[in-house]
């Protein structure tokens, strides 16, 4: 093979590392964009038996948004295979016990359950924070969008902006909120 | 069902298509002692060492004159025979029959006819010539290390021994060897080119060249056979005297820096105009595969150039 040659195919099968920051980001929705990049459908090379897939590191798993009251009322069900060994978690004990385990048990379960899963999940690296080691981040060449924008809190804003935001209505002083 | 019978009957026109359907008339069924037999001598044939090739020459049915006369033909060429004989008759071979001659007691051994020598040395130089010739002509832009790299491919004893065996020569060869070395199937070619630059002219032996040995290229990697050294240097050099502008290379990608499978793309620029881009394992080596990417489409060898044409006419003996 000619070094032409060798860096085409180097080219070709090169594997990318993304980075998505899932501050805010539905989860569920979000494992089907991250499972594109991870198994690497985005590739017009793709196959499922050849490896193309890239890395994707997820970012601020702590901050990630569900839909309604999913919370409280979303179950994640575990069997010890032993009798009587059954249990089930809530997503807000689940979280709070494992703050990367709902984004990663989402992407898993968007993938089919092919002998492939198992490896592609190895490609994914999920930190509850943006405490990223400095080595994996060099590595990074590319941002998958996220799929909402990150709200913009009215507690986050300082005061001084806070005020100079324009009012309908101005409260007499002497009025009674509660 | 018409249909049928008409390709039954004439299937059966042909005579020896219908020994095969009368063999067996008259019993309906093999008899039971015919497969254990050719069984057993397939397995004693595997048993045997490797058996030595056979030498066609040696069947009793062959005739050298109609085989010279249908290698003349096969090809539609217009070979002198008697040059023809002679292009594949090896010095080795008539050795070889003084030799034999003198063991069966002849004191003065003699065996008249000439051996392809001559033909050899003239064929050899006038096949590089036009090959060179030829090369010259459709890869234009190729510099002159470029053009010998692939005619020291083509000259190669492999390219024409491949070229010569194609032809079917490997069993008119007249030599002392058996079977027949990938050597003398090299000099056979040239012989041939040699004898036919002599039976029509020069220019007829340089189709001949093109179409057997020239062709061997068409199925080809060129920047295998052939790449720079030094590719960037050499890049500067064409674009600066072209356009009197030096190129720079940028760093216009990578991936998986701190991995194993880590990849740059480099991008090679004249004047803020981009020239093309290559892939590679380090900076360094994808450097070298842009301005690699970058000659190989100005020389006309890159995979995505126009192929190599087979059918110019060229004029040797101008």
């Amino acid at each position: 093979m000619s070094l032409l040659r060798k860096g085409q195919q180097w080219g070709t099968f090169a594997c990318v590392w993304h980075i998505f920051d899932a501050t805010w980001q539905d989860p569920f929705k979000s494992a089907h964009l991250i499972k594109k990049y991870l198994m690497g459908l985005h590739k017009p090379i793709y196959h499922p038996l050849n490896q193309c897939g890239d890395h994707v590191i997820v970012i601020n798993s702590k901050e990630i948004a569900l839909r309604g009251d999913h919370w409280q009322k979303r179950v994640y069900f575990h069997h010890t295979g032993y009798h009587g060994g059954a249990t089930w978690t809530l997503a807000w004990e689940l979280h709070s016990k494992d703050p990367t385990m709902i984004i990663k048990k989402a992407i898993y379960s968007a993938m089919d359950g092919t002998l492939q899963r198992r490896f592609t999940m190895q490609r994914l690296h999920i930190f509850p924070d943006d405490n990223v080691p400095k080595e994996m981040l060099e590595n990074v060449s590319n941002q998958i969008k996220q799929l909402r924008p990150v709200p913009n809190r009215l507690y986050e804003i300082p005061q001084e902006e806070r005020d100079k935001i324009p009012r309908l209505i101005q409260y007499p002083s002497d009025y009674q909120l509660k | 069902m018409n249909g049928l019978q008409l390709y039954l009957q004439s299937l059966l026109n042909i005579k020896h298509i219908y020994n095969v359907l009368t063999a067996n008339v008259g019993y309906r069924y093999i008899k039971r002692w015919v497969s254990p037999t050719q069984k057993e001598i397939t397995r004693r044939k595997r048993r045997l060492p490797a058996q030595p090739e056979s030498k066609r020459s040696n069947f009793i049915e062959w005739n050298r004159n109609s085989e010279i006369y249908a290698f003349n033909t096969r090809l539609s060429e217009k070979f002198d025979t008697e040059k023809l004989n002679q292009a594949f008759t090896h010095k080795s071979y008539i050795l070889d029959e003084l030799k034999k001659q003198q063991e069966m007691g002849i004191e003065e051994p003699k065996f008249d006819i000439s051996h392809n020598e001559e033909y050899i040395e003239k064929g050899r130089e006038i096949t590089s010539e036009i090959v060179k010739k030829y090369l010259k002509k459709s890869l234009p832009r190729l510099p002159e290390v470029g053009i010998t790299a692939l005619h020291d491919y083509l000259m190669s004893e492999q390219m024409l021994a491949t070229a010569s065996s194609h032809i079917g020569t490997k069993d008119i060869i007249l030599t002392s060897e058996h079977p027949v070395s990938q050597q003398t199937l090299a000099q056979t070619f040239v012989a041939l080119v040699g004898a036919l630059a002599e039976s029509v002219n020069v220019d007829h032996a340089s189709a001949f060249v093109r179409d057997f040995l020239i062709v061997g290229l068409a199925n080809k990697d060129l920047t295998e056979i052939w790449c720079p050294t030094k590719p960037f240097e050499l890049l500067n050099d064409v674009i600066s005297a072209e356009r009197k502008i030096s190129i720079e290379a940028r760093l216009i990608g990578q991936a998986g820096k701190n991995t194993i499978l880590s990849v740059y793309h480099v991008g090679i620029y004249a004047n803020k105009e981009y020239l093309g881009s290559g892939f590679g394992e380090t900076i360094a080596e994808a450097k070298d595969v842009a301005a690699i990417n970058i000659l190989a489409q100005i020389y006309g060898l890159h995979h995505t150039s126009q192929p190599l044409r087979f059918n110019e006419e060229l004029n040797v003996s101008a």
